[in-house]
């Protein structure tokens, strides 16, 4: 790491400059962007401090062994986040964007160095230093001022692992998912690992309840002498009286690090040399007449016929729909089984996945951007608007609302449930709708125009998802009293469950429908400014 | 409002603004712009970049609420009566995207379809504007995918498939190619000379001196200068009134002397 910076020189002053220049930028703004920035500042300390005082225990305490677990399997972690992260938020920190400075006569060396300055000059990498030197706390209580040392040292040197390892990281993936294809591939790849996450976090939870402490500190021990875990635990050694590990844990952290830089150096030049376009147009056979093309063979040949074609398309083309219907279609699946299964009650979770489905119409107008112009342009009335997509989305979620209730109940080895649950589902589902629709109207906001995978909602997503959240509780409350009564009913509620609901749903979809069909009327160009991206 | 007050003859402008303002955040993008666009004219918007013809005509087609001021197309106001104003409006914004995620048949087959088109027509004219514009009926290739040029013409093809009496079109000749340019100058030659109104943008002189029978130069959100385009010409080549009405730097010969 003193490497990297003695040889770079100089040269990579104007990049943190220009680095701090944005960052001062992005804090003067809009108030928006300035109270994201502050909610970063605030992130970024909070972790800082709860890092350190985490990590600083052990001193605390004077316990070798926990320092030893705690600090080769606490850094490890940081590693993995911070290789970890930058794929989640791909897309989000793009500050210094490697494709501008393209045009620019610099030499490889000197923008990898002047790019890895700048990145290290950030709030993220500032806090996990903060964080960290809680490590430097606990192994100076163990081990005095040169064990100390040592291991500011080796902290130094943990943070710019994580740093070369997360732009190196986002480097290779930006080249490797250069084409639209493969981007949206990756997405639809990312929903299903992210949705698996629950159910494997049980059996991780499952089987640390049966695993040995020695068992972890083995574990911790050998991540010590991998670059995930060396940088961490060089003050340990000091304290252990292990001297001759120093130097060979420094040699780890050195290789990685010109590994890694080396790795994002080749990557960067890929990148910079721009997509080899690999246009190959599709077949153009002459496969029938437009209209037939947009709306298959059962659609009405109508605006609505066409509004709802096309959403259908949407749902299945556009990757950030699809993930999130993956998502909900394994979380939908996957909740209920596993609660029937420990014996629960299947009332409360088809309020949720009820719920669940109907929140990804949250920002239904947010998918497409401004496209939507399409519609206002052509005058398309509000309730049409509304109802079309209602059907569209209905198209892959009641099918699959059917499959819970029959997964369920076969499950948990009650069949006779599957009507009362399915109406149920649908009551949840209409009473969602009906919330859902109008907070769409009302609390559209724009989406990043994703050209990169894992682009999130940068400003003002934030609050807005505080309006899902509000949905998903209203839906609840809203339920309660069908809720109720299947409950008080008992059996009854078997045969009439399913009727009852669906109606119940229908009510619940009308009412909502309309008032946000009203709304659209009134506000269609205020949605549309508030879906465009950008300013 | 449904109504317009006379509708026979050429009386009623086809696009009538007035005092149309739009300020965002700080700054004043339009500042009371009103205009007549004659029915039948090729109408030019003339005015650098950031000039407010975008923001203007968005106002003006419906997609952008102005902060005053009113706008009328072929008599209907469009702010109070929209659906009657739409209808008979064909579009091209610019800066915003297409339903993108479709391919170019079933775009225009859903354009077509929101206007209330039967499904015969539609398909008979989308295959013919694929097939002018050089897209290709049977191209199976998403819209997403197409070059900027493809994206201009597609779009282009949505909003005149409904044959529109009045096209609306933001910067129709950016990034198209030379030939489709030609061909799309052809087209809305002919489509103004059977009696429709074309109102476009452009910050390009040639091509607004080779088409427009009317042009109009907006600088800063203010309208400076509009009327047929001789009498906004004179004897001086558009170019020339365009930078001293926009007020561009003339080089003085002593600037850049070491170039
Ligand atoms: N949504 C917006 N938010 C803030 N400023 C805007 C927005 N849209 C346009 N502007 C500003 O308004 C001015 C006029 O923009 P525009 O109408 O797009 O110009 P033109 O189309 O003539 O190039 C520009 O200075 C632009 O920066
Ligand atoms: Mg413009």
């Amino acid at each position: 790491m003193a490497v990297t910076t003695a040889e770079a020189g100089p040269s990579v002053w104007p990049f943190v400059r220009l680095k701090l220049r944005m960052l001062v930028n992005g804090w003067r703004g809009r108030p928006a962007r300035t109270a994201l920035f502050v909610a970063g500042v605030v992130l970024a300390g909070f972790f800082a401090v709860a890092g350190y005082a985490i990590f600083a225990i052990p001193g605390v305490v004077g316990d070798e062994r926990a320092a030893s677990l705690l600090l080769q399997l606490g850094g490890s972690m940081l590693v993995f986040g911070w290789l970890i992260f930058p794929l989640l938020f791909f897309g989000v920190d793009e500050s210094l964007d490697p494709s501008r400075f393209a045009l620019l006569p610099l030499s490889r060396r000197t923008l990898i160095m002047g790019l890895f300055a700048a990145a290290l000059t950030g709030l993220p990498a500032l806090s996990t230093l903060a964080a960290t030197a809680g490590m430097v706390s606990t192994v100076a209580d163990l081990g005095g001022a040169a064990a100390a040392f040592v291991q500011f040292v080796g902290i130094v040197g943990g943070v710019l692992i994580c740093v070369a390892v997360s732009r190196a990281v986002t480097s290779a993936f930006a080249t490797g998912l250069r084409s639209r294809r493969s981007r949206d591939l990756a997405v639809v790849l990312f929903a299903v690992v992210a949705a698996l996450l629950g159910p494997l976090q049980l059996a991780l939870l499952a089987g640390a309840e049966r695993a040995d402490w020695p068992a972890f500190a083995a574990i911790a021990d050998v991540l010590g002498w991998t670059p995930l875990g060396a940088p961490w635990s060089l003050g340990l050694d000091v304290v252990a009286g292990r001297l001759w590990a120093v130097p060979l844990k420094l040699l780890i952290i050195v290789v990685t690090l010109v590994g890694l830089l080396r790795w994002w150096s080749a990557t960067l030049e890929r990148a910079m040399l721009g997509a080899a376009s690999n246009g190959s147009s599709r077949a153009t056979g002459n496969a029938g007449s437009p209209t037939g093309l947009l709306l298959g063979r059962r659609l009405p040949r109508s605006r609505f016929g066409a509004l709802v074609a096309r959403e259908t398309r949407y749902w299945w083309r556009e990757t950030r729909r699809r993930a999130s219907l993956i998502t909900f279609s394994v979380a939908g699946l996957f909740l209920p089984v596993s609660i029937s299964l420990s014996g629960g009650a299947a009332g409360p979770m088809a309020v949720f996945v009820g719920a669940l489905a109907a929140v990804a119409l949250a920002n239904q107008f947010g998918y497409e951007g401004n496209a939507y112009a399409a519609n206002v342009a052509a005058g398309v009335p509000g309730r049409v608007e509304v109802h079309s997509r209602a059907a569209a989305h209905a198209v892959f979620v009641l099918p699959l609302l059917l499959l819970v209730a029959l997964v369920v109940g076969v499950v948990s080895g009650r069949p006779e449930r599957i009507a009362g649950d399915l109406g149920l589902l649908l009551a949840t589902y209409g009473a969602g709708l009906g919330l859902v629709l109008p907070v769409s109207v009302r609390g559209a906001y724009s989406l990043p125009e994703s050209t990169s995978p894992f682009a999130l909602s940068s400003g003002g997503g934030l609050a807005k998802g505080f309006l899902t959240l509000g949905v998903m509780l209203g839906t609840l409350v809203a339920t309660v009293p069908l809720q109720i009564l299947a409950w008080v009913l008992g059996s009854v509620w078997l045969w009439i469950g399913l009727p009852v609901g669906a109606a119940f749903g229908c009510a619940a979809y009308l009412i909502g429908s309309q008032v946000a069909g009203d709304w659209l009327d009134k506000r269609a160009p205020e949605v549309l400014v508030a879906v465009t991206a950008g300013r | 409002m449904t109504v317009p007050v006379q509708r026979e003859g050429d009386q009623i402008p086809a696009m009538a603004l007035r005092g149309l303002v739009k300020r965002f955040d700080t700054k004043l993008a339009v500042s009371g712009v009103s205009l007549d666009v004659p029915a039948g004219s090729f109408y030019g918007l003339l005015g650098p970049n950031g000039a407010g013809k975008t923001t203007t005509l968005s106002m003006a087609v419906g997609l952008l609420r102005p902060d005053a001021g009113h706008a009328f197309l072929l008599g209907y106001d469009v702010w109070a009566d929209p659906s009657a104003a739409k209808a008979r409006l064909g579009v091209l914004p610019d800066g915003v995207r297409l339903f993108d995620r479709l391919t170019g048949p079933e775009l225009l087959a859903y354009h077509g379809l929101l206007r209330g088109m039967d499904a015969t027509t539609v398909d008979q004219r989308a295959r013919e504007l694929l097939d002018v514009l050089e897209l290709g009926a049977g191209n199976r290739t998403l819209v997403v995918d197409y070059s900027a040029g493809m994206r201009k013409k597609i779009g282009l093809a949505c909003a005149l498939l409904h044959a529109p009496r009045l096209l609306v079109l933001d910067e129709p000749f950016e990034a198209v190619d030379p030939v489709s340019a030609a061909r799309i100058r052809d087209i809305l030659q002919r489509y103004v000379a059977g009696g429709g109104t074309v109102i476009f943008s452009s910050h390009v002189m040639e091509v607004v001196e080779r088409l427009c029978s009317h042009v109009a130069i907006l600088s800063d959100g203010v309208l400076r200068l509009h009327g047929t385009l001789g009498a906004v010409r004179g004897d001086r080549s558009l170019e020339e009134v365009f930078v001293q009405v926009v007020g561009g730097r003339v080089s003085t010969g002593s600037e850049l002397a070491w170039l």
